[in-house]
């Protein structure tokens, strides 16, 4: 039993490579020809990432689904996530503080005031220092006048862009995806591969396996299968999204994150480099932590 | 396998979440005391002051010269020089390195081995920091760990006292202290840095008058001593603690233990002169025969 295991996971990972360019084909059926076991045998991803193996909290064990709702298992698999990445504490501040980032940081503001020197008019002394029995004064424009130039206003185009520290990113993509874990707000699924292309089929699919209305697909790769990306084109609550351009703030605006098996493997990959590279004191991580 | 669930702080909090609402952008907020809402004073009545009271002259924010006494020699006039501190632009400070974390950095492949050990090595683990503008001058190694240091390295460093320098070549290594004068120094624990500059590699420069006779001591293996010299002295120090001294030729590193820098050279493997271009991954070399002659002396 424990080498068809791992025959199973010798076998699965390069047919998986290899049917990559090939999206229209359920890769689980061939995948089924290839090991010798019985075709509905789960296949359990036991993989821990190679960089941070020695952990002594226990990992995450989520089921694998298929979009194809025509086989007889809807669940294909087991996968083990890495509890650094799936089950941190989940720190709602700093998931807070990276969706402000998030708004913030393109942000331009362009409401604008005039100084004294700016508003019309304003050149000539009102009337004499001495004499009249009125204050001084050296110009209708001053701050202290109706109509005076603003001191201290808001000045056009004033950039609100700033860069929240690495740690915190990394930290509020460690603490959503936790979040959603915890909450079943996260699912795996083997890849993108649908039989239809039509939008209600993904809509009825979604209702049936209660995916929130807002669903958001996270893959490895940019260039997704045809059929999926043909359904989500019509409706604007279900988005595909490459793994380079997972941030905290589409995370919690979709109900549902479903990740493709790859794409979960290279989100530990890249967070867990991050987590434990040795120059971490440089980028602040530490310091985040420690908090 | 032995696996414990995470911390109860942890798995408290992620239960928790699963039977509160769902975690959205309407639902967050932060920590309470993160964002100081300040109020900007205004007026006598209206909100704080700005730190200048109301009135006088303190308002109008007449102040007179920090550290003026209103007349009488102040303080920091007083007093011209202090002897206590006479010479400190001159004495350099060390890193303590002991050997028992270096012993730790190599058995966690924090420091590699297959290279010699030199002060750029170090800097690369990422656990220290060096910084020569505050007169340090590099690391020396300490006494604590000696006995179990087991490792065969190649090592320079500009510090060892004889204990240490026992303990390494007991394994079979080579120690040597070399002196690097601040801009090396600054261009050798950060070379990425330093080539980003674009310009020649320096010459090192040779060690002050009251250190120049620690680096040509072979007692300190030295990098400025007689090599045939400190052979001898290897040889001694191991008649004196009482070890056998390990045949550096039978040794699979000979190359790498062997491998010694010129007085003048900051890196192994680079010269004095060159221009490091890493973008083009390209090095410029100096053509003309007075530059050469410059950086070869």
């Amino acid at each position: 039993e424990h080498h068809c295991i791992m025959a199973q996971r010798l076998f699965y990972p390069t047919l998986r490579n290899s049917l990559r360019c090939f999206g229209t084909t359920p890769g689980w059926q061939t995948e089924a020809v290839a090991v010798p076991q019985a075709p509905s045998a789960p296949l359990i991803l036991n993989e821990t990432s190679e960089i941070d193996k020695n952990v002594a909290e226990v990992a995450r064990e989520a089921w694998i689904e298929t979009l194809d709702p025509s086989g007889e298992n809807l669940h294909v698999g087991l996968i083990h996530l890495h509890p650094k990445v799936f089950a941190t504490y989940p720190r709602l501040d700093i998931i807070h503080e990276n969706v402000v980032w998030q708004q913030k940081y393109r942000m331009v503001n362009t409401s604008h005031t005039k100084l004294r020197s700016e508003v019309r008019g304003g050149g000539r002394k009102p009337w004499p220092q001495k004499g009249t029995g009125r204050a001084r004064h050296g110009s209708i424009r001053s701050p202290l006048w109706k109509g005076g130039g603003v001191v201290h206003g808001p000045r056009a185009f004033t950039t609100q862009f700033y860069m929240l520290s690495f740690g915190k990113r990394i930290m509020g993509l460690t603490s959503t995806l936790s979040a959603k874990f915890a909450q079943d707000d996260l699912k795996i699924v083997e890849n993108l591969d649908m039989p239809s292309d039509e939008a209600g089929f993904l809509e009825k699919l979604c209702e049936d396996r209660c995916w929130g209305p807002s669903v958001l697909f996270v893959d490895d790769c940019d260039l997704m299968p045809r059929n999926i990306t043909v359904a989500t084109d019509t409706i604007n609550h279900i988005n595909l999204m490459p793994v380079y351009g997972l941030n905290v703030y589409s995370m919690l605006k979709h109900n549902t994150v479903v990740l493709t098996v790859s794409a979960s493997q290279c989100i530990e990959e890249r967070i867990l480099h991050h987590l434990n590279k040795p120059d971490y004191h440089l980028i602040n991580c530490a310091k985040c932590y420690n908090k | 396998q032995d696996e414990v669930m995470t911390s109860s702080g942890t798995e408290k909090a992620l239960s928790l979440l699963r039977r509160l609402p769902r975690v959205s952008i309407g639902n967050l907020g932060p920590n309470p005391g993160a964002h100081n809402e300040k109020r900007r004073g205004r007026g006598i009545y209206g909100g704080k002051t700005h730190g200048a009271g109301s009135g006088g002259s303190g308002q109008r924010q007449n102040f007179m010269r920090v550290g003026y006494e209103t007349g009488n020699t102040p303080f920091y006039l007083r007093f011209s020089y202090q002897t206590y501190y006479k010479g400190h632009h001159l004495k350099l400070s060390y890193t303590p390195l002991c050997m028992g974390k270096l012993q730790m950095m190599i058995d966690t492949n924090r420091l590699r081995c297959d290279v010699p050990v030199d002060v750029t090595q170090l800097m690369a683990t990422g656990l220290f920091s060096i910084s020569p503008q505050q007169k340090e001058g590099g690391f020396m190694l300490e006494n604590e760990g000696i006995d179990h240091f087991k490792a065969t390295i190649n090592i320079e460093v500009q510090w060892a006292n004889e204990a240490v320098i026992a303990s390494v070549e007991r394994n079979g290594g080579f120690i040597t202290t070399a002196y690097f004068d601040p801009l090396s120094l600054t261009a050798a624990i950060k070379p990425v840095e330093f080539f980003g500059r674009g310009i020649a590699i320096p010459r090192r420069m040779l060690p002050p008058q009251h250190l120049i006779d620690y680096y040509s001591d072979p007692k300190n293996r030295g990098y400025l001593a007689d090599p045939a010299e400190v052979a001898r002295e290897r040889f001694l120090l191991a008649q004196k603690y009482g070890y056998e001294l390990p045949d550096v030729n039978a040794s699979p590193n000979k190359d790498i233990l062997l491998e010694r820098k010129d007085p003048r050279q900051i890196f192994f493997g680079l010269e004095p002169g060159w221009v490091v271009n890493l973008k083009d991954k390209v090095i410029l070399k100096p053509t003309d025969p007075e530059l050469k002659e410059h950086f070869a002396s």
